[in-house]
């Protein structure tokens, strides 16, 4: 009889399933920029009261938190061709609606789905920023947009930053769901693995181990930003940079 | 010249300003007291809007403009004319003392950015700075944070300079230095609206001291006639609970 857990296993296909790793990348980190882009935006919307917009983002939050991300998958998947089916047919057009590539629709689903968490971590950030210095911003004839671009939006990535790598974790596990749309990444090419040698156990394992490691990784670089990121604690390292700037200036 | 007419403001049935008239001549210092609560505060934050009030013009520069409107473009060019010093300082936290200064002239003025930097670094100089100029706010103590504010609001150039209560967040230690560089910068012909509760120093820095008290000028004139003749009985009644503070407290 064969081995109950061949531990080779776990091991000898780890090059065929990271050939995948580049898509499961791409559909993630895409996916995340868009989803910051789209969350500021609803949040910026949130924090000022827009007259409608602000309803309307509220019902686009509660119904995309209040679904599993795999039925918005499988939405998507279906949605996105019917919608442009009809939109050709309505403009006469022979645009085949079957073309649409899967890795489009996972992109679309994914990163409105992670939008509309993102929103609530960047409210709760730029709400964190003192009035004082929006208050100073105005004072000097910034308009809202300026005194967002130049004063808010810096503080408020300090503050959203964990919130934000936190985020981008759960994304690249969530890409694992990408599959519904039919696109190969490393859990459908482990699955396909899996069923040529019956060893899913073993996949799973080394799927596992994937995922685990890309997440370090991830951890690390969210870390590193974070420390770029802060106010030197040192003032004296600061004030070095004077004395190399200007020789010779009393300090 | 600069003249205020008429400005109101009430938060929900609290009036605090009540048909404020002023005019302010070119190079005046203003000092402005009163009990707290009067709108002191309240007064130049309308100036800039950013309270708005319910009703009330400026005119300046031969421009006028309703406050009580939300006209954003005549609102950003009255701000681009005023200058604000905070209680409680306001320096952008991310940013150095340099770049604070250089931050209204790079965005809202659009200067290059070694002309933002060298326009910068002469108003550090001009408050006794320019050694701390790549220090961040939170290595800064109150006074020194006060004086960048002041650089940054001077640096813009304003024809009008609103001052808001801009030692009352410090030490009494530090409150020296902040006081020093207003007078300064008084006497360089800045035209100045000061809010303070240092009595003396706004008898010494003013040329004209406006008492408030429920929401209207009652006093007005120089320091000389406000702080030693004053007419109304409620500015009376203020100095002499000042004066009452200010006894020692045992007589022998």
């Amino acid at each position: 009889m064969a081995k109950l857990f061949d531990v080779q296993a776990v091991f000898s296909h780890l090059s065929e399933i990271l050939a995948y790793l580049p898509v499961t990348l791409e559909l993630a980190v895409i996916s995340m920029l868009i989803a910051v882009i789209l969350g500021l935006i609803l949040a910026v919307i949130k924090i000022n009261h827009v007259p409608v917009l602000t309803a309307a983002v509220n019902v686009f939050v509660s119904v995309i938190r209040g679904t599993p991300i795999i039925v918005q998958l499988y939405i998507t998947y279906f949605g996105i061709p019917m919608v442009l089916k009809y939109i050709s047919t309505r403009n006469g057009t022979e645009f085949q609606s079957g073309n649409v590539p899967g890795i489009f629709c996972a992109i679309v689903a994914l990163s409105v789905n992670e939008s509309a968490y993102i929103a609530e971590i960047f409210r709760g950030a730029l709400q964190s920023v003192g009035t004082g210095q929006i208050e100073a911003a105005n004072a000097l004839g910034m308009t809202y947009f300026q005194a967002l671009r130049r004063i808010i939006l810096p503080e408020t990535l300090t503050v959203a930053l964990p919130g934000l790598g936190n985020s981008f974790i759960g994304l690249i596990k969530g890409t694992s769901l990408a599959f519904t749309c039919a696109v190969v990444e490393i859990t459908a090419q482990g699955k396909i693995i899996g069923g040529r040698t019956y060893r899913y156990f073993e996949v799973y394992v080394s799927l596992a181990l994937i995922y685990w490691v890309v997440t370090i990784v991830v951890e690390q670089l969210v870390k590193l930003l974070e420390r770029k990121n802060e106010i030197p604690e040192n003032a004296a390292l600061v004030t070095e940079r004077v004395c190399e700037a200007k020789p010779g200036q009393r300090i | 010249m600069i003249e205020i007419t008429n400005l109101k403001k009430k938060f929900r049935d609290n009036i605090v300003l009540d048909g404020i008239n002023m005019k302010i001549q070119k190079g005046d210092v203003v000092g402005i007291i009163g009990p707290s609560g009067t709108g002191k505060s309240t007064l130049l934050r309308c100036i800039n809007q950013l309270e708005q009030p319910e009703q009330g013009k400026i005119q300046m520069d031969g421009k006028e403009i309703d406050l009580s409107r939300k006209n954003k473009k005549e609102i950003l060019e009255l701000r681009k004319n005023t200058g604000m010093v905070f209680q409680k300082f306001n320096l952008f936290e991310k940013k150095t003392a340099l770049e604070n200064v250089m931050e209204g002239l790079l965005v809202v003025q659009k200067k290059s950015r070694e002309d933002a930097k060298k326009a910068a670094q002469e108003q550090l100089e001009r408050v006794g700075m320019a050694a701390w100029a790549n220090h961040y706010p939170r290595h800064l103590s109150g006074g020194q944070q006060q004086r960048v504010a002041i650089a940054r609001a001077l640096a813009m150039k304003p024809s009008l300079l609103l001052l808001d209560e801009p030692t009352s967040a410090l030490d009494p230690e530090l409150v020296g230095e902040v006081l020093e560089t207003i007078k300064k910068v008084a006497e360089e012909g800045f035209t100045m609206l000061l809010v303070s509760h240092e009595m003396n120093f706004i008898r010494h820095v003013s040329n004209r001291v406006i008492f408030l008290d429920g929401g209207k000028i009652v006093e007005d004139g120089t320091p000389r006639q406000v702080f030693e003749h004053p007419v109304n009985q409620r500015t009376v009644e203020f100095f002499t609970k000042m004066n009452l503070m200010n006894q020692p407290e045992y007589v022998i």
